[in-house]
């Protein structure tokens, strides 16, 4: 036995050097990269390459456009022969192509020898564009931060878009955003642009309710059809005939009657398809910001005579040019702007690392300037992060390699993987050139906004019913309470510490009617607790549609009852914990406020863990028959830990909603406790022991891993999809795993 | 005789008490259908569409049930599997009966893989399965999505007819009909009218009944009673009121027609599972799922037949989910939803049925799927027509789910607690040694 385990510890270690040994390597080859960086040769032939690459991007453009030029003769010669529409369209093209490959050859020979040419005088131009370059963006970003911030301030004060949306004359207009803004007096020449970017997102405000109003008309028009042969065969004026007799709302409708007809069109082709009947809609993603739209910037008289000189520079640098290249100046309008483009692009580079810098002039092909040793050691210095990471990529793999066994005993599996994983995703993150210190505030927020729901699997935990899936009778405790803070159009501190205290009110005789009949059937706890979280969500569903609430905010409008599904909190008590005594620090916000709130809720939880109760509830949990035994009444513990959870997640789920910004009723909170159950999990709790600690640190590696993998993979692959992808497989694998550590074995 | 009666008193009261939830939903159908308005004849062509449509997936959760797993939410992995089949057999243009045999034959080495790795992790949740296989389930979405979205068409490619042109992944809706020709290819083949079909099914026991009788030497009066009692029912169906249900004829309602050939796979499926039990084998999953410590002392691999009593699961659910697919009014699925309630409605109709935890037949599979489907088709315009609101009709649905799953466990558990408190562990113990017994 001992022998067996020896050889491959053997290999192992040999192994293990191997990759030590190249990780090594790698680390020290980027460090000499890195010094590389700095020496006078390496910023000497980076020089050289921008000179390089500004006069390959001019003869480029023009070869291009010689290239372009020949196809298209080629193109209009062969139109012009008898026997053009005989010929297949693979034929043309590749005559075409030949054409073109042949005018680029003989473009490319012509100017190749240009670059040898005297230089100098285009050398002396490319100072002054840079630096007149420069100024511009100076001033162009302090004037789009302005305008960003005037734009972020008005979007976030006005909580009703609908008054906007009606008024057509620009000084009204421009008096209310005043009255909101005062600070755009201060950039006159900006009111005309924020004027636009008011319309629109009054627009699309009004779009968004429409949206909505059109998703409950269909859910109306779904309940009423339901006999879907016989609707098949209607033509349009009969089908809507039909609709308006089975809902009445719909007569007032007629400027959507289209949309309608061809939405019931589709869902009666698909109608009975026992499918389509309840597509379940995952929980959304978080944009938790508007994105702030530049289009409608306008820019100041200073602005645009810093425009006018960077343009004087660039023509100055491109007669230059044209002296060097005289076909140049012939260029089309088009060709001209690209090159322009390029060039731009090119020449403003100083401020940006030498990486990045190598890599736009490598796209210009400069790299052809090169030779010898100097390839290489330019090729270091520019490629040392990716070395370096490599290396430390290999080290980890290494040490990993090396520990697994007691990584695992000390924190399982899961959690060694995903903090691998999260190692990983740091690193990646500084390959695909994501700004760390905004994606360290979105992390941050998210933790925030998901900490206080997990921290409510721990009471559940603690008292013995395992993961309480059905917290979702809390959450939908703090989301009545939020919606009715709505209805009495309260704001500010009040309405989130009033949505917080009643949830946690209606809470308590939820959460003790729910641990009676936990009470009873012990060992069943998780899947009756999912079951009546699922129902209970369900049920609320019919609930939300029925409950009397009147204010027309938070209404539809259109049957004037039931609630809508997503509810904006701006204008009440959205971000208000986010920005309380936030700070900015190495371009990181804080959101001080929601921090300091979890952490103070973890601080409560652990006192409480720490009283005499809270050790009877936790002993009550982990031993019961001992528990009994010595005094403690078990039933009465665990409804404790129930309705304590339950409280807990009615307060979380408010503070949830205040980081989101939107309140979100109906199906959204079904999956809340998936979530929290996975949050504590992946922090090192199991379904029958748990403590603070793992709430903390699971929601900062959960979190970490979901808003950095998201970006990563957005970045990565194209068309999104990825992050929702991993988001249910972590969450849902870490709760498989958790169960097969608790369940079963070989007993037998 | 005094007796007798108390006995047969507390049989009738402890029979209510183990089928509540089927008696309930019995009244809550009738109650429904009154409510909601709807026109019999309608009803019934939706309830007997459905019933031919989702009856197979549903007996598809009996075995794992009989061998102590409790409901295999998991058969949404084996609905993937037949989705991974179906795109496929899409993809290479296979047409009719040879593409619904040809995703078949897809299906069942998946699903069986599937099933064994399903198998392996659910062993070591014991206790803990039904939860376990719905995350199971959730888990397994995850990777459908990546499969889907990313790994076809990119790394595995495949033709322009299912993917989506400019962009990764395989098209949100497949569809079955026309020149994909999957639609009602088995529904398709033979059509009768219901009318026919009773007749010839009271044909048939009547024969069956003769041949006995002549073979056997039964009693006359038992034959003539039974010869009676067909006549009556084939009678009563000639009355205009009933007739008119099924065939239309009177109020020109609808004929129904029954595919003859689904019919006769969930026959052929109903038996399996009958003639499973009989087997060896089938005694193994009674044993095992009765107590898995005593069958252990019994010499069984208890691990060894709860994995294959997932994989057959696994697999049946797979073809459930393609019959389903090419069935009448189906036409197309969405690529990337059509399994995910699919463990829900079965596990719930099953329950309704009256099956438990560690219960369940044939029959109550069947019915079960007829009460729940017949809910669901009346709910929305009976909710609609209760509250005034018909959008609350849609809401209903997915609680009448949720709601019904939620009951049968919070109503089974109690009966376990209770049955505990009475000392009913030993009970259990009593039940595995008679089924060690029958080995």
């Amino acid at each position: 036995m001992s022998r067996k385990q020896k050889k491959p510890g053997m290999k192992k270690r040999i192994f293990c050097a191997v990759v030590f040994a190249l990780s090594a390597a790698l680390i020290l080859t980027s460090v000499l990269g890195f010094t590389l960086r700095t020496t006078k040769g390496t910023l000497g032939n980076l020089n050289e390459m921008r000179i390089n690459a500004v006069l390959h991007a001019a003869s480029d453009g023009l070869v291009e456009s010689i290239a372009a030029d020949a196809k298209g003769a080629k193109l209009k010669e062969l139109r012009k022969l008898p026997n053009f529409r005989q010929m297949g369209m693979n034929e043309v093209e590749g005559q075409c192509q030949e054409a073109e490959d042949a005018a680029r050859a003989e473009a490319e020979s012509k100017y190749s020898g240009i670059m040898d040419g005297d230089t100098t005088k285009v050398i002396e131009k490319i100072a002054p564009l840079n630096s007149a370059l420069e100024a511009y963006a100076a001033k162009e970003e302090a004037e789009q931060k302005v305008y960003a911030e005037i734009s972020v301030k008005l979007y976030e004060s006005v909580a009703d878009w609908t008054d906007f949306a009606g008024e057509n004359d620009d000084q009204v207009l421009s008096e209310k955003i005043i009255s909101i803004v005062p600070e755009v007096k201060e950039a006159e020449h900006l009111l005309a642009g924020i004027i636009k970017d008011v319309r629109n997102i009054a627009s699309e405000e009004k779009e968004n309710d429409d949206e909505q109003m059109l998703n409950q008309l269909m859910a109306a028009v779904k309940g009423a059809l339901i006999n879907y042969e016989e609707l098949r065969a209607l033509d349009d004026d009969q089908l809507w005939g039909e609709m308006v007799n089975n809902v009445p709302e719909l007569a007032e409708q007629e400027a959507l009657k289209d949309t309608l007809i061809t939405e019931t069109r589709t869902y009666v082709e698909n109608g009975a398809n026992g499918v389509a009947e309840e597509t379940e809609e995952a929980v959304e993603e978080i944009s938790v910001e508007r994105e702030v739209n530049y289009e409608y910037f306008v820019a100041s008289s200073e602005l645009d005579a810093l425009d006018d000189q960077a343009k004087a520079a660039y023509n100055e640098l491109f007669d230059e040019l044209c002296v060097l290249i005289p076909d140049l100046s012939g260029l089309d309008k088009k060709m001209k702007n690209s090159i322009q483009a390029t060039i731009e692009n090119v020449v403003y580079s100083e401020n940006l690392n030498f990486s990045e810098r190598y890599g736009i002039y490598t796209d210009q092909k400069a790299d052809s300037i090169l030779q010898g040793s100097s390839k290489t050691t330019m090729w270091l210095a520019a490629y040392a992060t990716q070395i370096l990471i490599a290396g430390i990529a290999l080290l980890l793999f290494a040490l990993v390699n090396i520990f697994w066994r007691q990584l695992t005993k000390r924190f399982g599996v899961p959690r060694t993987i995903i903090t691998l994983f999260f190692i990983y995703l740091c690193l990646a993150a500084e390959l695909y050139n994501i700004y760390v210190p905004l994606m360290l505030s979105n992390v941050l927020v998210r933790v925030g906004m998901y900490g206080v729901l997990a921290l409510a699997m721990l009471p559940g935990i603690q008292c013995g019913i395992g993961l309480n899936m059905g917290m979702t009778l809390g959450c939908i405790a703090g989301l009545l309470s939020t919606v009715i803070a709505l209805q009495y159009d309260m704001t500010g501190f009040t309405a989130l510490f009033f949505s917080c205290i009643l949830g946690a009110l209606i809470a308590i005789p939820l959460g003790w009617a729910y641990s009676l009949l936990l009470n009873r059937m012990k060992g069943n706890e998780m899947t009756i607790s999912t079951y009546v979280g699922f129902s209970f969500v369900s049920l609320m569903c019919i609930g939300w549609m029925l409950i009397p609430f009147t204010n027309p905010k938070i209404i539809w409008l259109l049957s004037g009852r039931g609630l809508r599904v997503t509810h904006s909190l701006l204008g009440s008590f959205a971000h208000i914990l986010d920005e309380f005594l936030a700070f900015e620090i190495f371009g990181i916000e804080i959101p001080t406020g929601l921090l300091l709130f979890f952490l103070a809720c973890c601080l409560i939880m652990w006192l409480f863990s720490r009283s005499k109760v809270g050790i009877a509830m936790t002993a009550a949990g982990s031993n019961p028959r001992f528990a009994e035994a010595s005094g403690i009444n078990v039933n009465r513990m665990r409804t404790l830990g129930t309705v304590l959870s339950t409280i807990i997640a009615a307060v979380g789920i408010v503070i949830y909603s205040q980081a989101f910004g939107y309140a979100q009723l109906y199906t959204a909170p079904r999956q809340m406790g998936f979530i929290a159950a996975s949050i504590i999990l992946i922090g090192g709790a199991t379904v029958s022991r748990a403590k603070v600690s793992h709430v903390i640190v699971g929601v900062f590696l959960f979190e970490g891993v979901l808003a950095l993998g998201q970006q990563i993979a957005n970045a990565a692959v194209a068309g999104g999809g990825l992050s929702e992808v991993m988001r249910i497989m972590i969450s849902n694998g870490i709760i498989l795993y958790a169960l097969t550590q608790s369940g079963g074995g070989s007993r037998e | 005789m005094n007796k007798l009666k108390k006995e047969n008193s507390f049989s009738i009261s402890e029979h209510l008490k183990k089928y509540a939830v089927t008696y309930m939903f019995i009244a809550m159908s009738v109650f429904f259908i009154v409510v909601s308005g709807l026109d019999m004849n309608y009803v019934a062509s939706q309830l007997l569409l459905r019933l031919n449509r989702n009856a197979f997936i549903v007996l598809a959760l009996i075995i794992p049930i009989i061998a102590g797993m409790g409901i295999n939410f998991a058969i949404t992995i084996g609905a993937m599997a037949a989705q991974i089949g179906l795109l496929l057999t899409i993809n290479w243009k296979v047409t009719g009966v040879p593409g619904i045999l040809l995703a078949a034959a897809i299906t069942l080495p998946l699903a069986s893989f599937f099933g064994f790795i399903i198998g392996k992790l659910l062993n070591k949740m014991k206790g803990q399965e039904t939860i376990g296989s719905m995350i199971l389930g959730y888990f397994a979405n995850g990777a459908y999505q990546l499969l889907f979205l990313f790994i076809f068409g990119n790394i595995i490619p495949l033709n322009d007819n299912v993917t989506i042109v400019g962009a990764t992944g395989v098209q949100n809706t497949l569809n079955l009909t026309g020149d994909v020709g999957l639609y009602m290819a088995v529904d398709g083949i033979w059509h009768l009218s219901f009318e026919i079909t009773l007749y010839i099914i009271l044909a048939l026991i009547a024969v069956y009944m003769l041949v006995r009788y002549f073979i056997k030497k039964g009693s006359t009066i038992k034959l003539a009673c039974g010869i009676l009692a067909l006549a009556v029912v084939g009678g009563v169906f000639q009355i205009p009121v009933i007739n008119d249900v099924f065939t239309g004829r009177y109020s020109g309602g609808r004929e129904i027609n029954i595919p003859v050939i689904t019919w006769a796979v969930v026959g052929i499926l109903c038996l399996f599972n009958a003639f499973i039990m009989k087997t060896r084998l089938g005694q193994k999953f009674r044993a095992v799922g009765q107590n898995r410590v005593v069958a252990n002392a019994a010499g069984i691999d208890v691990n060894r037949t709860r994995i294959i009593a997932i994989m057959i699961s696994t697999v049946l659910a797979g073809w459930g989910q393609i019959m389903f697919m090419q069935s009448d009014g189906i036409g197309t699925f969405q690529t990337y939803a059509a399994h995910e309630q699919v463990g829900l409605y079965a596990g719930a109709a099953i329950l309704v049925g009256g099956a438990s935890i560690d219960r369940a037949t044939n029959f109550q599979a069947l019915i079960g799927t007829f009460l729940f489907h017949s809910l669901f088709i009346t709910a929305q315009s009976a909710a609609s027509n209760l509250f005034g609101d018909s959008a609350v009709g849609e809401y209903f649905r997915a609680f009448l789910s949720y709601g019904v799953i939620a009951v049968a466990l919070v109503i089974y558990a109690w009966r376990g607690a209770q049955q505990s408190k009475r000392g009913g562990l030993n009970l259990e113990a009593i039940r595995g040694e008679k089924a060690m017994k029958k080995l």
